[in-house]
């Protein structure tokens, strides 16, 4: 500042003109959108969670998309899974959520409840999307109340991996319709012979429960509520805890510490609960051979299974429907995405993708054998979309299941706990 | 910060000589003043007048982000007192209070003394020691620590050899929580340089003094140094708990975006992150970021009030 009090007018218009463009980036950056310029071009904004693989492909399909429409433009967004929904959360309550993005059947009514998804059923009327073709009926996944707000992408189920050396080794096998008594008299073989721990900790699994409630008549969710007691849940969780202590479930502190890895790559045990198309990072992590195994049952026949899938969503409020209704119907049903694609988000869901490509290695083989041999077996039931809430009570389950785990919470205490979590989460 | 009073400055010189001139000259420097800081201005009002003044209302309504608030009065605060997870993140955050604050302080004030002496290199084992500072809030320092103290990793290992078998302490409920008190201590650099430079202001003649009255290093130390730096000291333990109350960042990173296991790192700002960002209660959220503010206000008006029994300002140059 010049000592003399004599401040320039230059110096004024500066500091004005400083202040004016730190507002305007401001301003500009605020608002953001530019989708559909004057030119009848138009931009659409599609997000994604995922690794590096499903983006690489992803980004090859979007390339075949605007190749085969060049007037549309697709500018995508992918993060992990945790920052997705968090991000999308806030994005969506701005009202700037992204035209199409990848959703799941735990998040359908959520959203949907809070007005976020487009009904695409009119868009289908209107020949932009076309909905048929899918596989074993998973297009219902995406429904709600008798709107389409999903469109799956794949399809996949809970499946058991196993360590097969170690089932091997241990001289174990298993087979369709084999009975939990059964499993568990496994992981106990497992322990005596080779002494690691049967497995990495399923009774934390929301999805797994939600297996072993539907053998048993009930389910995890019902349209709007838990479908179980917490007497139900004490029994699950003491029963599990008692195999934390007897050895046959992994110790929970050394698969805290095995993380980013899987308990089951890590050798920390024989086998996994997971979704099936999850089994092909086994193989990269894991020294091991991993392979598809049947789930336990109750009867020694009814796995409580199910096809769940990842869907293709959009949001309600977007300024190009058509558009968006195009790309996603281009993206289920073009043959050449679903070579792309693989098995990455699940057994591809339509037909013109399924035969379109053919796995030729064994992870994806597998996965494919496997759900056929569910398919086969007759096995699958309806899955019903989770209440609202349903994502913040998966994440109670699984930490308040590990706090079982380390001995920190009874299971009396942790069932009435995550019984007042659902309340909350129901309410929210 | 001024510890020990410095003269007063000269009093600005008066420009009462040319009226009008000068006062209407002081306006436009003023206005100028005023224009320069307009973006900061302008942004504190936006982000962050704005949205305390927004919270503090959201803090008395149930709000989803997507459905508009709705006014709930003082339900948050009631439910939050009896929420049993929201008691477990005040526990766990007093806890991490208590222990790393003065963990922290004990050795920063330790490595400033020794630093303060003469010595070759000296500048070079002040950056060495800052450094750490500089670099803790990334979150990659925070994956470093995840493997430092994992199963079998450095630490474990290390553990092993003195015969204590802990299996890693990311992984264990009852000793997480001190790894992440290992990374607070570790960052000790910035209240070491305060330290540092009140310990420079300690009028070596005093020293002397009490060398030539026999008083042995303790006794200098206790009856010297701690009075003398006792404003300082005061400073830091002011800013250090007020700063570990708001930690969040190293918990969120170590113990995998869970804050656990078994919520043992489930510290207060990670628990109201939780409650905002994945569980979309920003009411409650809200609450409990307001119940944060007035804590953390207490526990500094209980600092300032008890300043006077133990922290010594010399009075100004007589």
């Amino acid at each position: 500042m010049p000592k003399n009090g004599n401040v320039e007018r230059r110096t004024i218009l500066k500091a004005a003109g400083a202040s004016a463009a730190a507002l305007g980036l401001a301003a500009t950056t605020g608002c953001g959108g530019d989708s559909g310029a004057g030119d009848g071009n138009v931009t659409l904004r599609y997000a994604w969670w995922g690794g590096e693989p499903r983006t690489i492909a992803i980004k090859k399909s979007i390339a075949l998309f605007e190749k085969k429409y060049p007037k549309i433009k697709i500018k995508p967004e992918f993060t992990d899974y945790e920052a997705y929904w968090e991000k999308f959360q806030t994005q969506a309550s701005g009202g700037n959520p992204p035209d199409v993005f990848q959703n799941a059947v735990g998040f359908l009514r959520k959203y949907d409840k809070r007005g976020v998804l487009m009904d695409l059923k009119a868009q289908a009327d209107a020949g932009n999307l076309d909905l048929e073709n899918f596989r074993n009926g998973v297009l219902a996944n995406g429904q709600v109340d008798g709107k389409q707000i999903g469109i799956p992408v794949g399809a996949n189920t809970m499946a058991l991996v196993i360590d097969v050396k170690a089932f091997e080794r241990a001289g174990v096998e298993a087979k369709f319709g084999w009975t939990w008594d059964e499993y568990f008299a496994a992981l106990q073989k497992i322990q005596d012979k080779l002494k690691i721990a049967g497995d990495t900790g399923y009774f934390a699994i929301m999805y797994l429960y939600d297996l072993y409630l539907r053998q048993n008549g009930k389910a995890f969710f019902t349209d709007t509520d838990l479908g179980f007691t917490e007497d139900d849940l004490t029994q699950w969780w003491t029963d599990g805890y008692k195999r934390v202590k007897s050895g046959l479930v992994a110790d929970p502190k050394k698969i805290e510490q095995a993380k980013p890895k899987s308990g089951l790559s890590a050798g920390l045990a024989a086998s996994e609960f997971t979704w099936d198309n999850f089994s092909i990072r086994y193989e990269g992590e894991g020294e091991s051979d991993y392979g598809l195994a049947p789930i336990p049952t109750t009867d020694g026949k009814d796995t409580g299974q199910y096809l769940g899938s990842l869907m293709m969503s959009a949001f309600s409020g977007t300024k190009h429907p058509k558009e968006v209704a195009q790309f996603i119907s281009f993206m289920v049903h073009d043959p050449e995405v679903g070579k792309i694609m693989g098995y990455d988000r699940g057994i591809l869901s339509t037909t013109e993708q399924f035969d379109a490509f053919k796995p030729t290695d064994p992870n994806n083989k597998g996965v494919a054998a496997y759900e056929d041999e569910v398919a086969k077996a007759g096995v699958l039931g309806k899955i019903t979309p989770h209440p609202s809430g349903a994502d913040v009570i998966e994440a109670a389950f699984l930490r308040i299941g590990g706090e079982v785990a380390q001995g920190k919470t009874k299971p009396a205490d942790a069932a009435k706990a995550l019984f007042s979590e659902a309340k909350a989460a129901f309410a929210g | 910060m001024t510890l020990v009073k410095e003269a007063p400055a000269p009093p600005a010189k008066k420009r009462s000589a040319a009226p009008a001139a000068g006062r209407r000259g002081r306006r436009r420097e003023n206005l100028a003043g005023y224009l320069f800081m307009s973006p900061w201005i302008a942004g504190f009002l936006l982000l962050t007048a704005g949205p305390m003044i927004a919270s503090l209302y959201y803090a008395f309504t149930s709000y989803n982000l997507f459905t508009p608030p709705k006014w709930v009065g003082l339900d948050n605060f009631t439910t939050m007192f009896q929420d049993p997870r929201w008691q477990k993140s005040v526990e766990v955050t007093l806890k991490y209070v208590v222990v790393a604050t003065p963990l922290k302080l004990l050795l920063a004030l330790g490595v400033a003394m020794l630093l303060a002496q003469k010595r070759r290199g000296q500048a070079l084992y002040r950056a060495a020691f800052y450094m750490p500072s500089l670099i803790g809030a990334s979150v990659s320092v925070g994956f470093v620590w995840r493997a430092l103290f994992s199963d079998d990793a450095v630490v474990d290992r290390t553990q092993k050899i003195f015969g204590l078998d802990v299996g890693g302490w990311i992984g264990n409920p009852d000793y997480v929580l001190y790894a992440l008190v290992a990374l607070s201590i570790w960052q000790f650099g910035a209240p070491m340089v305060i330290f540092l430079a009140g310990l420079k202001q300690v009028p070596q003649e005093l020293y002397e003094a009490a060398e030539m009255d026999g008083a042995g290093p303790f006794r200098r130390f206790w009856n010297i140094t701690l009075p003398m730096i006792s404003p300082v000291l005061f400073f830091n333990v002011l800013l250090e708990s007020i700063h570990a109350f708001q930690v969040f960042g190293s918990a969120y990173v170590v113990s995998d975006s869970r804050c656990g296991p078994a919520d043992a790192t489930l510290v207060y700002t990670c628990y109201l992150y939780q409650k905002g960002f994945k569980e979309s209660q920003m009411g409650f959220a809200s609450a409990m970021a307001w119940t944060l503010v007035i804590a953390v206000a207490l526990v500094t008006a209980v600092l300032f009030w008890s300043q006077k029994k133990w922290v010594h300002y010399e009075e100004a140059a007589k």
